[in-house]
């Protein structure tokens, strides 16, 4: 069988390739689409040219999917880089997966406000802040809202989709509403899940990706839900008739971060390419391409950005921010909850 | 009665068929959708999203997926039929439990399965075998039961009286393997073959977890690409890779014939 | 009929050896396994012992378990929807299967493109392909609606009925192998005598057909039932948030809330319930064998 041995050996060849670590290299993983091109124009291009290091990119999997990777492989996943979310930081830095920063390995993190480096922890660098906004058709709806309280409207009943509990989104939605009918975000969170009962009358159903929610208000099938505001911006750019906004009631931002893993093969140029993207031309490139918000204070970046994205202490002062340990802690139980109290009052 | 029967039978294999097509047609049809959203609205078809596909970032991952499933069909056909052999042909003492060992990877959720192996390389210091060798194992492992089980079946249905005939008449037991066994099994070990080189090429769960950077196979690339934009190319690039399979599929029935060896009269 | 087969003197010495001989071809498929699945499966069944937050020796992971009627709902559904998709599946394959051992018409390439085609489309797509026909806008029930059949739509997606759908079509073809290989194996003459002998079609298939063709119809079950006991992608996408199965509140444990002892007792109590229905089918099967045929 020489063709199947050849394949064989052209296959293990292939598989060598890998594991023989160049010079200065570098493996970024993160996501695909839209974010690839906007994350190798803006920053690893620019980070390329700079420093003479080549980055691989890596497109493959979810934040959780890298973390289960991180995870089963202690910590040698194969990539230097990651981004995934703050509670993800806090979960990989307890389990001594991941890479802890300091002043000295990555000297732009002294930059960032102090109260969101403190929530992602010593092993998460805030490259980026997203919120959880309120999106609609404006097409079907005509002036625009500003409260979560739109959700509840009975013009509404059919026209909402709400997000299964494993998107993070479900859990913040529910601290949002128990803070806004009087409760608060990690301890009595009972008026949050009476009120996701009665938004449940409302819904269409439950969807897990972002990318499948998102589908249902392309089609107008949906006119209202709840959405991360980077990729609601997304939409919008792409002329779908949809704005977003931040509701008056508050919101909670998801805080997403580089991460090291701590076997990483090429520690020193991760470190490099996490501090660059936290420099201030980064940032500021960053946050007019992909249109998210920064955790750092001092860019400059055009009003109409300013006005949608969390660029400034005000807006910081602004978003509801739970501790993330204890939320992940309380999880379990609020998704035996949100079993019982919001997907059985669905219809 | 016999015209009802097949009055009934052609009938329920129409349907049958129908149903097998059905949610194919449509991604078909989303395929040749001129939007760039997956709808079925055939208005205007075009081929312009199959012009997407002849670029690297495609065919790079064809082709390690390709390499993988073929080298993973073949050492299932061969592990199968080693399994095989040993628990329907030679029936040895204690085969029920050898076959529902063989089959419980199957019991086993993909996604832990991955889980399971990673951590078991990565424990061991086997870091090295992350990757493309890992996931050539990983994917035998989900393809051994189907092999072993359809070569199996068709071991358990060979007409013994032959190989008896043929011992009486003085043929050795290799001989009796190679000349009158192995011939008559040969679809049996065809289609697992052919089975292992589809769930092999198609694979997600599993592979999430076993590529490495730079080394993604095909589905994990659709997937990928499809968590930002479900437009056509992603129908397109199924379409494709569907008729590429279909393909290699007419290759090993010409090359195993499923059927041949029993029309052909041999018997 | 099956006496035809049995007459046969047991001339022959019997094909089983007291050596160890027969086990020799084995060593290699069971040191894959073994290395691959065995030894990473035992890890993970020495995690489902771990305390979720300590990773001390505990059972609470076990005890969770099987006192939270959540859990216990997820193996009920689990079980309910593998045998209905084997049982369907089983049914829709033997005429397929018949079809493609006995047919000689040039459409037999056809038909058999045709059976394993769900197979090559993604799995993902293909339920997407499903969602487009069974949701509440879907084809079907925009068919039912219009013709005034009924006046809201039916629930077809999001329930069992979906998942039941969409699982048949995904082990269909494993099915249909199965069944196709073998009635392959059976000698068409035994057919034709038969019928020569003037027994009808419908006895032809009872009589001879049906019964040698048990092992395939255990296979069919049997591979059709693991399948969907453990698919992940299918239930996900066509049970929705309503009905989740074992399956996929394992993934949630490794993916949501990282939690990989409860994942893993979660996947040993799916694996141990296989291992016993598979052991059972086969030993069946072997036991209806020896009967038939040896």
């Amino acid at each position: 069988m020489p063709i199947t041995k050849r394949l064989f050996a052209s296959v293990v060849f292939t598989a060598g390739a890998a594991s023989v670590a160049h010079a200065e290299q570098l493996v970024v993983n993160s996501y695909g689409g839209p974010y690839e091109q906007i994350i190798m124009e803006r920053i690893i291009e620019p980070f390329q040219k700079m420093t003479g290091i080549s980055v691989v990119y890596d497109s493959v999997g979810s934040a959780s999917q890298d973390y289960a990777k991180i995870k089963a492989t202690r910590g040698r996943p194969g990539f230097d880089v990651v981004v995934m979310t703050a509670s993800q930081s806090l979960d990989g830095c307890r389990e001594g997966l991941l890479e802890k920063f300091s002043a000295k390995t990555v000297p732009n993190l002294v930059k960032l406000n102090p109260a969101i480096n403190r929530i992602a922890g010593e092993c998460g660098a805030v490259h980026e802040l997203q919120y959880m906004s309120l999106m609609w058709r404006t097409d079907k709806i005509k002036s625009a809202p500003t409260s979560w309280s739109l959700l509840f409207q009975p013009e509404l009943k059919g026209k909402v989709i709400l997000p299964t509990f494993q998107n993070i989104m479900a859990a913040n939605l529910v601290q949002a509403l128990s803070v806004m009918n009087g409760g608060d975000l990690l301890e009595n969170v009972a008026p949050g899940f009476t009120a996701m009962g009665k938004l449940a009358k409302q819904t269409v159903g439950f969807e897990q990706s972002s990318a499948v929610m998102e589908t249902y208000i392309k089609d107008g099938q949906v006119w209202a839900m709840p959405f991360w505001n980077g990729r609601a911006q997304l939409l919008m750019d792409s002329g779908l008739p949809v704005d977003y906004t931040r509701p008056k009631e508050g919101t909670i931002p998801l805080i997403a971060t580089l991460n090291v893993p701590t076997g990483a093969e090429n520690k020193a140029a991760a470190m490099k390419f996490v501090d660059f993207f936290l420099e201030k031309s980064s940032q500021e490139a960053w946050v007019t391409g992909y249109k998210v918000g920064s955790a750092r204070p001092d860019i400059e970046v055009p009003d109409s950005v300013r006005a949608r994205q969390i660029t400034t202490e005000e807006d910081l002062k602004k978003l509801l921010l739970p501790d993330l340990s204890i939320t992940a802690t309380k999880l379990p139980e609020w998704g035996d909850r949100w079993e019982r109290d919001v997907v059985h009052a669905a219809n | 009665m016999n015209r009802a029967l097949s009055g009934l039978y052609w009938l329920s294999l129409t349907l049958i068929l129908l149903f097998i097509t059905l949610p194919l047609l449509v991604v078909v049809a989303a395929s040749l959708s001129p939007s760039s959203a997956v709808t079925f609205a055939p208005s205007e078809w075009t081929f312009k999203w199959y012009g997407a596909l002849w670029a690297n970032k495609w065919l790079n991952p064809f082709l390690l997926s390709l390499k993988i499933a073929l080298v993973v069909s073949f050492l299932s056909g061969v592990l199968g039929a080693l399994a095989a052999y040993a628990i329907a042909y030679e029936k040895c003492p204690g085969s029920a439990a050898i076959m529902a060992f063989l089959l419980s990877p199957l019991a086993v959720p993909q996604i832990v399965k991955g889980v399971a192996i990673v951590l078991f390389l990565s424990s061991a210091g086997f870091y090295m075998l992350l990757g493309t060798p890992g996931l050539i194992a990983a994917h035998i492992v989900l393809t051994l039961p189907f092999a072993a089980r359809m070569i199996a079946t068709s071991i358990y249905n060979f007409d013994r009286n032959l190989d008896r005939a043929a011992q009486i008449l003085g043929a050795s037991k290799w001989q009796r393997i190679r000349h009158i066994l192995l011939p008559l099994v040969k679809p049996g070990v065809f289609s697992g073959m052919t089975f292992a080189f589809i769930i092999s090429f198609n694979n997600i769960p599993l592979s999430v977890f076993l590529v490495r950077p730079g080394q993604t196979t095909l589905p994990i690339t659709v997937i990928n690409y499809m968590e930002y934009s479900l437009d056509p190319v992603l129908a397109a690039v199924n379409v494709a890779s569907l008729i590429f399979i279909l393909a290699t599929i007419f290759l090993f029935e010409k090359l195993g014939g499923f059927s041949a060896q029993i029309h052909g009269g041999s018997k | 009929m099956s006496a035809v087969v049995t007459e046969m003197p047991a001339a022959a010495p019997k094909g089983r050896r007291s050596s160890l001989g027969g086990y020799v071809p084995l060593v290699p498929p069971l040191t894959v396994l073994l290395i691959f699945f065995a030894i990473p499966i035992g890890m993970m069944i020495g995690i489902s012992f771990q305390d979720p937050k300590t990773a001390a020796w505990s059972l609470v992971s076990y005890e969770k378990f099987f006192t939270d009627n959540l859990m216990i709902a997820g193996l009920l559904r689990t079980l309910v929807m593998s045998g209905l998709v084997a049982i369907c599946v089983t049914v829709m394959a033997y005429p397929v299967g018949y079809f493609l051992a006995r047919s000689t018409s040039r459409w037999r390439a056809v038909v058999f493109a045709l059976a394993i085609a769900p197979e090559l489309a993604g799995v993902v797509l293909r339920t997407y392909g499903w969602l487009i026909i069974l949701e509440d806008r879907g084809f079907i029930n925009d068919a039912l609606i219009w013709s005034g059949i009924v006046l809201s739509p039916l629930p077809l997606a999001k329930n069992l009925f979906g998942v039941v759908v969409g699982l048949t079509h995904v082990v269909l073809p494993f099915g249909i192998l199965a069944i196709m290989t073998s009635i392959q194996g059976i000698d068409p003459n035994l057919e034709k005598a038969a019928q020569i002998l003037g027994a009808s079609r419908l006895s032809v298939l009872r009589h001879v057909v049906f019964p040698l063709s048990v092992p395939g119809i255990v296979s069919s079950l049997l591979i059709s039932f693991t399948m969907a006991a453990s698919a992940y992608a299918t239930p996900a996408l066509l049970g929705g948030a309503r009905f989740k199965v074992l399956a996929t509140m394992i993934y949630e444990q490794i993916m949501f809330y990282t939690n990989w002892p409860m994942a893993a007792v979660m996947a040993l109590v799916l694996l141990v319930l296989m291992l016993a229905f598979s052991f059972a089918g086969t030993r069946a099967e072997t036991r209806l064998h020896k009967k038939l045929n040896v």
